[in-house]
């Protein structure tokens, strides 16, 4: 408080007359210490110090009128001297967002924590300039466009980051937008690949980006073939048998790191066609496997495959892989190598053909058989060995 | 965030200046700032109403004239025409002259020797005389005082080519900045905005470090928004900044601080990060400085802008009196309901 002024005395009264001062300028004074003695129309009142402190001046002396307001006491407080001859400048409230219960308990840490560093002051945290090192725009990845045209894309129903930009540095242009849509009303909109069709189109461009293929062909003689004879069993048992001659294509290969990983185990994936596309479940262990136990694990493949029960982990892991895809149409065939695999045996149709046998022209059953290796980690030879084993295999009448 | 300003708790000697720290508002800091380079520099001079024994009426230049004398303190008749043009002349003859103008709503009374002189004084000699002055003055509502004494008409003085306008929105950031405007050759308006002249005490180091002109100081980082904004309004925007934090939305928060020249790239730098921004004054919103950035970003970052760039500022009305004066002043509140409508554009 600068300064005391003469309270309200009560009883209407307005004004007081100084009787007698009871300190004097200088001197320190208690709160509640008396100070002066004024006499109204009704009494004499006595007026006590409403504050501790030291006494800088005192206004009126013994017979002065004064009215309620004036000032009486000044005392000596300097921080209070904050000028101003209009306004009211607010002091020292800090800054903090309405209390609710989370920011209340968060204050409470603050005030827990400030109790450990001066309370009166703070100190301000600021960045000279920009927090961002580089002026690169944070959209990498998206089309660039204008808001109109990406407004535009809006309206015609157009994936805007699906077209791609005739303008600056790739920007997409309102004709690009338009172009596209016509398409898509001409030839309906791009049905965006899902499920078995998109792993196929990932798969087969990771293999073409990766591979290095080489197919051989050749023609298994299976005039020997009992009827009824389950194609793909026997040409499951041949190449777990040229696997076994020829380990070489039953590996995993790195071509990254240069590594090659040679399986003990023969997990052959067969290539389905179904309605929905290409699944490629696969048959674990061929190997050590009974005809028996093969053509019961091929059969619940083809029924999970059929109702759609086939659990991904059954589709994972293969070594080696066969696309029987004889059943239908087709001779030859440049099959693909799933990477990490090395090696896909394509089986084409069996048919009669007049063939070259002990010497004499004979009709006889044949089936085409197609091997692509991938020949970073297989060489011709063990591919050529490994094709021989499985027409060996094949023109048998039966195998155990 | 890094502290780019020294904040030593200690006093130690240099040569045989003690330099020391001071917890002070933004009042006591250009106090500080004044002090510092009046005793570094003799060219320094101060003058205005009631800036002598009175120590200005917001104290602003208290004990200047105790320690410098009353050639140096100068206490002019009521007539701001006869300061600006005394400054001016002070500027144009070698001194450095600080100028005090009690109220921006004050000034205009100087604006025809600010515009018509001190701003061209450089080009009209080809070079030959500068003007390095600073005017002073406290500027901003929301202290119930009447007419004329809550304008925020900076954007009048941006406009005028050849005139700095610098506007420091904490103590630290008024200690640094006036030293800068002090020792720049150019006219700077150094407009203190008077709402938040007591509000909060710093650690400021007189230590006579100045800030750089023409750049915005990052206040707060964050990926989703950049709130722009200077003076006083810096307070609402940072309370704004939490409120919205709690709401998911991290917002980066730049104090222009130069408002002429302004630091654009810095703005952009932002904008292209979070591809948002809320530009908050307290000026009313008409061609105020607000409109010059919003129209900068839809020249440069409009590739990047995920929305339009939104104003939160006051009315265009003069400061209405009193009670009034929390529906004009732009709140915490509305740049919060601003922010959240570009987060859902």
């Amino acid at each position: 408080m600068k300064y005391f002024k003469l309270p309200d005395l009560g009883e209407g009264l307005s004004e007081a007359e100084i009787v007698e001062w009871h300190v004097k300028e200088g001197e320190h004074v208690e709160e509640d210490q008396l100070l002066v003695s004024v006499e109204t129309a009704k009494a004499i009142v006595d007026l006590p110090s409403p504050v501790s402190g030291k006494v800088v001046a005192c206004f009126g002396e013994f017979g002065d009128v004064l009215h309620i307001g004036d000032p009486l006491v000044e005392y000596d407080s300097p921080s209070e001297d904050t000028g101003t001859v209009v306004g009211e400048i607010p002091e020292s409230t800090p800054a903090s967002p309405p209390t609710d219960k989370k920011s209340s308990k968060r204050k409470k840490q603050a005030s827990e924590d400030s109790s450990k560093t001066s309370s009166a002051g703070t100190n301000d945290q600021f960045i000279i300039g920009s927090a961002h090192a580089s002026s690169r725009s944070n959209s990498m990845g998206q089309s660039k466009a204008t808001p109109s045209v990406r407004a535009l894309a809006r309206r015609l129903n157009v994936d805007i980051d699906s077209v791609r930009g005739s303008g600056p540095e790739g920007r997409v242009l309102a004709q690009d937008v338009e172009s596209s849509a016509r398409v898509d009303q001409e030839r309906g909109q791009g049905e965006q690949l899902r499920g078995v069709r998109r792993t196929m189109a990932k798969t087969m461009t990771a293999s073409h980006q990766q591979v290095v293929p080489v197919t051989i062909f050749d023609v298994a003689d299976v005039h020997k073939w009992e009827e009824g004879e389950d194609t793909t069993i026997r040409l499951a048992k041949a190449i777990a048998k040229a696997c076994k001659k020829e380990p070489a294509l039953n590996v995993w290969f790195d071509g990254e790191h240069m590594t090659r990983r040679l399986c003990s185990q023969v997990d052959l994936a067969i290539a389905v066609d179904t309605e929905q596309g290409l699944f490629v479940p696969v048959l674990r262990d061929i190997n050590n496997r009974s005809l028996k136990d093969l053509r019961k694990g091929l059969d619940r493949l083809r029924q999970d495959v059929k109702s759609r029960t086939i659990p991904p982990s059954e589709m994972l892991g293969a070594t080696i892989t066969l696309s029987n895809f004889g059943t239908m149409a087709g001779r030859f065939a440049t099959p693909v190598v799933v990477p990490p695999t090395v090696a896909i045996v394509g089986a084409g149709k069996m048919h009669e053909d007049v063939v070259v046998h002990k010497g004499s022209a004979e009709i006889r059953r044949v089936m085409p058989i197609s091997l692509t290796f991938d020949h970073r980690a297989v060489t011709g030879g063990e591919a050529a060995r490994f094709l021989e084993i499985i027409l060996e295999s094949l023109s048998k009448r039966q195998v155990k | 965030m890094t502290d780019q300003v020294s904040n030593e708790i200690t006093t130690h000697e240099i040569n045989s200046h003690e330099i020391t720290s001071h917890e002070i508002t933004m009042v006591e800091a250009v106090t500080l700032a004044l002090a510092h380079e009046m005793r570094r520099d003799p060219d320094v001079v101060i003058l205005g109403e009631d800036v002598g024994p009175n120590g200005g009426v917001f104290r602003a230049t208290q004990g200047l004239y105790e320690e410098f004398g009353f050639k140096r303190v100068m206490d002019t008749p009521l007539a701001e025409t006869l300061i600006s043009g005394m400054t001016i002349g002070m500027a144009g003859y070698g001194l450095r002259p600080v100028a005090e103008i009690q109220f921006m709503g004050f000034i205009y009374a100087c604006m025809e020797h600010l515009v018509s002189h001190a701003s061209r004084l450089r080009n009209r000699t080809r070079g030959r005389i500068s003007c390095p002055l600073v005017i002073r003055a406290p500027f901003g509502g929301g202290i119930h005082a009447p007419e004329h004494h809550s304008e925020s008409t900076e954007a009048l003085f941006a406009h005028v080519p050849g005139l700095r306008v610098v506007i420091p929105s904490s103590p630290q950031r008024a200690y640094g900045l006036l030293l800068a405007a002090i020792r720049n050759d150019d006219p700077v308006l150094f407009l203190e905005p008077k709402r938040v002249y007591r509000i909060e005490r710093q650690t400021v180091v007189d230590n006579g470090q100045a800030l750089p002109l023409d750049t915005c100081f990052t206040l707060r980082q964050g990926s989703d928004m950049t709130l722009v904004s200077w003076g006083a309004s810096i307070r609402e925007t940072l309370i704004a900044a939490e409120l919205l934090s709690e709401q998911g939305v991290e917002c980066e928060v730049l104090d222009l601080a130069s408002i002429k020249p302004f630091d654009f790239k810095t703005i952009l730098k932002s904008v292209k990060h979070t591809g948002r921004c809320c530009i908050v004054h307290e000026a009313c919103r008409s061609f105020g400085v607000g409109a010059e950035i919003a129209a900068g970003l839809a020249e440069h970052a409009l590739l990047d802008l995920k929305a339009p760039v939104k104003r939160v500022t006051g009315f265009d009305t003069v400061m209405p009196y009193f009670k009034n004066e929390h529906y004009y002043l732009p709140s915490e509140q509305d740049i919060v309901t601003e922010c959240l409508s570009l987060m859902k554009f």
